[in-house]
């Protein structure tokens, strides 16, 4: 059944969806943090030890990329599902395959922000149609519209996972299996250096809500 | 024939329905952000059962209807309030046979929408999440201490416990503000809410937050120089902790004058010069 589920790459696009689906478009129970979403591929795949260890990373150094009012950030469950993913698909258990999971998954989440962003511009076209029914009376489209705008997010997410986790899957393996032996020596170093960093984003953030405090 | 109390125990029943309905759909408020109105749709989506029921007369409806389409952004857990007090304004307004006052509704909206999306980012976005995030990871530091490499058979309780923790406050203050804003009038409402003590309780989670961090510091710091982590990654102690050191204090000041992404791809950066130097 593991296996089945850790090779089965349609049903954890899916699954990944609905993490990413939960950073504005239903729920905010915090799902879509790396802490909580990359475990969760790494339990599907079959080690959550090295998920739960990215998922770390992640949520230290991109503790304050959130959506807050029109910023859009990158979308940091992008980064600890792709790289726990592929990391368990090619080179399981490997550290410096997860580091190199990491560094690539950083361009695929720049990517997924575009597509946020043309998800966003389509809502606004969503918003007018709606608009016009209702000035018409056609209270019923806004449930409709609603549900649509669901629908489009779960679809253009669900594609860009399979996407990054099958095109990406080659470049990965491909440009990992290059890779000199330094640079493998220096990716193993970072799997412990970078929650060192993440601390350090982190106390540089506490001076971020005193000053909030303050006001 | 059903007598008056049966009359007014069932359009009770319906509008609690009404209610329990509006609470759900305040999970959707961002499904349709845009950026033009940013969560007005999402706003209408929940106020529309209570402006079907409230509003028997189709011309009032409809324009209460288009009233809500105009922009509106808040803090989607604190949206609940004000979605209950407009509803209870809207209500009034229903009963008023001159029209009342219709501009009202939209200068609470309007009034409330800032302030409240300023303390639901500075408390669940910038504390409670912050709190709750570092929880789990001193407890992964604290499972790793303890069991070494047998931490693989507890790990899958670290994400339940920071999924649990956030959404045992989340749900119930969502819950609790959008029952507040039906059971009381706004003045009663803002009453309320400026007599809570906001700043105390982010006080408080602010100086649990700091120690929960330094704890896992430590911990961390334990793991990397006395726990199972045998091999020296930089070839002796001292050249370990002086790495490790340098670079704590340095992601300090990258993180103040660049971004997340330039201290990801510099540690990095740093690693491999460091192994192509064969240290």
């Amino acid at each position: 059944m593991t296996s089945f589920i850790s090779g089965n790459t349609i049903f954890l696009a899916f699954i990944s969806t609905l993490c990413s689906a939960d950073v504005i478009t239903m729920g905010q129970f915090m799902i879509y943090r790396p802490i909580f979403c990359a475990p969760l591929l790494g339990f599907f795949m079959g080690d959550v030890s090295i998920g739960l260890w990215i998922g770390m990373i992640v949520e230290m150094i991109w503790i304050n990329a959130a959506p807050i009012g029109i910023a859009v950030p990158i979308d940091v469950s992008i980064l600890g599902i792709l790289s726990t993913f592929w990391m368990c698909k090619y080179f399981k258990g490997l550290h410096e395959a997860a580091i190199w999971g990491l560094v690539l998954a950083v361009p695929f989440a720049y990517l997924y922000r575009l597509v946020d962003i043309f998800g966003r511009d389509f809502n606004t076209k969503l918003m007018h149609w709606i608009e016009r029914r209702v000035q018409n009376g056609e209270y019923r489209y806004i449930n409709i519209g609603i549900f649509v705008g669901v629908f489009f997010f779960i679809v253009k997410t669900f594609l860009f996972y399979v996407f990054s986790m099958i095109v990406g899957g080659w470049i990965y393996r491909f440009i990992y299996l290059e890779l000199p032996t330094f640079v493998l020596k220096g990716f193993q170093k970072a799997w412990y250096l970078l929650p060192v960093c993440g601390f350090g984003m982190v106390m540089f953030n506490f001076r971020k809500i005193k000053r909030l405090f303050k006001h | 024939m059903p007598g008056v109390n049966d009359v007014n125990n069932n359009m009770g029943f319906k509008m609690i329905k009404i209610y329990f309905s509006m609470f759900i759909k305040t999970f959707f408020i961002q499904a349709l952000w845009n950026y033009e109105r940013l969560q007005n749709v999402g706003f209408l989506f929940i106020l529309k059962p209570f402006l079907c029921k409230v509003y028997s007369d189709d011309d009032k409806r409809k324009e209460a209807f288009l009233r809500h389409m105009g922009f509106f952004n808040t803090h989607p857990y604190m949206a609940s309030l004000i979605i209950a007090i407009v509803a209870n304004m809207e209500k009034e307004l229903s009963k008023c046979k001159r029209g009342g006052k219709k501009s009202d509704v939209n200068s609470v909206k309007n009034i409330m929408e800032g302030p409240l999306a300023a303390i639901g980012d500075s408390f669940f976005g910038g504390t409670l999440r912050y709190l709750v995030a570092f929880v789990s990871i001193f407890i992964l530091f604290l499972f790793v201490n303890l069991f070494g490499n047998k931490f693989i058979a507890y790990n899958f309780w670290i994400p339940l416990v920071f999924i649990f923790f956030y959404n045992v406050v989340h749900i119930p203050v969502r819950f609790l503000l959008m029952f507040m804003g039906f059971k009381f009038n706004m003045e009663k409402n803002i009453f309320l809410l400026s007599s809570f003590k906001f700043m105390f309780l982010g006080k408080i989670l602010y100086c649990s937050e700091v120690i929960v961090v330094i704890g896992a510091l430590i911990l961390y710091f334990k793991f990397l120089f006395f726990g199972s982590l045998n091999t020296r990654l930089f070839g002796n102690d001292v050249c370990d902790i002086l790495i490790y050191s340098v670079l704590f204090v340095l992601s300090i000041f990258v993180s103040w004058k660049f971004s997340a992404v330039f201290l990801f791809y510099s540690t990095i950066f740093v690693c491999v010069g460091i192994s192509c130097l064969g240290i």
